[in-house]
């Protein structure tokens, strides 16, 4: 019997780690397919490294930004999509859980719903995006000339952008309470997105675009505005930015997921 | 072609568009690859050319790209992978029914549910952007011929990436890595003619090359007839190809089959 009394906080933390805990001695029992899913993740770093190289041999720069300020670019955001799939991978299963009523179990537990589902699988492409997505970001990181003293900048940038991709695929997935089917199209969406126009400099894009990265859905602070702020193509008080975005992040996930769960109504209805 | 073939891409037709909302919004949502391309390109194109493509070419390209890979990614790999993930495919193996072609029925049919749609979005490109056109009506009609293949294709490609769910528990990471590789080796991130020699030597040599570059460059008349005729052929042989390949590997995947740990 679990023990309620705790902090309902520390409560479903402990309970997230009992679960991710156990993922990683599934993951453990299957080397192949660790190997096949890490080498799958590796695959779009290894890509997007060979498209910017191909590029900057035909251009010397795209809207100002050189080629390895556009490798952070890239880099930070792998690593931000990758530790999804490492801390809440389990979310992409909402829609399924939901068409098939197996929110219910989970519902009878006493832990929060978002967790249990969350932390009900891990993704192991992730571990090739995080690991090849560093090394993305740091070769960028030494080849733009950029020092040790914009460490901690670039750690909280980090933090942030981890923080803002989980709580936006986590609401994203949520729209499968209201919108019926296994995949989750807008969260997909969203990463495809990202990967087609966050790797670029928002000065490509029309005025609506960088309102909508930036307000709205604002996947700008995942990677654009703390590398833009790190290279000085952004000024630094824009730094106040992924904190905040990360705060409004998360509570927007948590409140859509509330809701959907309110709206759920088992399967068969 | 069988009835049950038919049967049973009419089913994965109706179960397409049976989620009407996911359906639409996926479709809607493809076109911001599309708008991203023509953003990075204009820029970098402007008034002058690169790899031999002007504004008004790459428009063109950007849009066959856009059509084929809406085609090509609608059909129904996730059914597959599910079925092969959740054991079902140890009651497929009972049925009378071969298990690579009842898929590619699903597929196809699958893929036809995105055939309005996809048409609709390219019609709307082409209106808004205005690309260049074919560069004859021979080639426009070759051109249509490369879509066509594209359909054997893709199912081909998606076969041999759900039939690693036999060695894996997920099939998101397969299917992004698949996409990525699409994307890339398709010369829809970047025209293959950008390349150095020997990575396009690499793009050439794998069946991803035939979804953007040869339609669109048998459109533009980048290459002869000929050069057309020989293109659609070496299409042809990648989709039969594919086929066996998935037949061969299949066959050798399909003893790992365990289900709930029997």
């Amino acid at each position: 019997m679990a023990d309620t009394t705790t902090h309902p906080v520390r409560h479903a933390g402990g309970v997230y780690g009992r679960s991710i805990v156990a993922q990683i001695r599934a993951i453990t029992e299957y080397p192949a397919d660790f190997w096949v899913m890490a080498s799958a993740g590796v695959m779009w770093n290894v890509l997007q490294f060979a498209f910017l190289t191909v590029l900057f041999a035909a251009v010397p720069d795209v809207a100002g930004w050189r080629y390895h300020e556009m490798l952070m670019l890239s880099g930070l955001l792998t690593v931000a999509a990758g530790s999804t799939a490492l801390l809440c991978d389990g979310i992409w299963s909402t829609g399924t859980y939901v068409l098939k009523g197996e929110i219910d179990y989970r519902i009878t537990r006493p832990a929060p719903v978002v967790v249990q589902v969350a932390s009900s699988h891990i993704g192991m492409q992730g571990f090739g995006e995080v690991a090849f997505g560093l090394v993305m970001a740091v070769y960028g990181w030494i080849g733009a000339g950029m020092g040790l003293a914009a460490v901690p900048a670039g750690v909280l940038g980090l933090a942030c952008a981890i923080v803002i991709e989980c709580a936006l695929i986590t609401m994203l997935c949520a729209v499968n309470f209201w919108i019926k089917g296994t995949n989750s199209v807008f969260a997909f969406v969203m990463l495809d997105l990202q990967h087609n126009a966050m790797t670029l400099p928002l000065a490509l894009f029309p005025a609506a675009v960088k309102l909508v990265t930036m307000f709205v859905l604002p996947v700008a602070f995942v990677n654009f505005v703390p590398v833009a702020v790190l290279t000085g193509h952004l000024g630094p008080w824009w730094l106040v930015g992924p904190p905040l975005a990360a705060a409004a992040s998360v509570l927007a996930a948590v409140g859509v997921y509330r809701l959907g769960l309110r709206s759920y109504d088992s399967s068969g209805h | 072609m069988a009835s049950v073939d038919v049967a049973l891409a009419t089913i994965s037709f109706k179960r397409k568009i049976a989620y009407k909302s996911t359906w639409i919004f996926s479709v809607v949502f493809g076109g911001w690859s599309l708008l991203a391309g023509l953003a990075v390109w204009n820029h970098l194109i402007g008034d002058g050319e690169m790899g031999g493509y002007d504004w008004q070419a790459m428009k063109a390209y950007l849009i066959i790209g856009f059509l084929t890979s809406t085609l090509a990614w609608a059909g129904s790999d996730w059914e597959m992978a599910n079925r092969i993930l959740d054991g079902l495919v140890a009651v497929d193996l009972t049925k009378p029914v071969d298990f690579q072609r009842a898929r590619a029925g699903e597929y196809i049919g699958g893929m036809l549910a995105s055939v309005p749609a996809a048409l609709i979005g390219t019609a709307a490109a082409v209106v808004l952007f205005r690309p260049a056109g074919p560069v004859s009506p021979l080639a426009a009609a070759l051109t249509a011929v490369s879509l066509l293949l594209i359909f054997p294709l893709a199912f081909g490609i998606s076969y041999l990436s759900i039939l690693t769910c036999f060695v894996t528990q997920r099939y998101l990471g397969i299917q992004w890595a698949r996409d990525t590789m699409l994307a890339f080796f398709s010369g829809m991130m970047v025209p293959l003619a950008l390349m150095p020699g020997w990575l396009q030597g690499v793009a050439w040599s794998l069946p991803f090359v035939h979804f953007t570059t040869t339609p669109a460059s048998i459109y533009l008349g980048r290459v002869g007839t000929a050069g057309a005729l020989g293109l659609l052929a070496a299409q042809a042989a990648w989709a039969v190809g594919l086929w066996v390949l998935g037949r061969l590997i299949w066959s050798q995947l399909v003893k790992k089959v365990t289900v709930h740990g029997g």
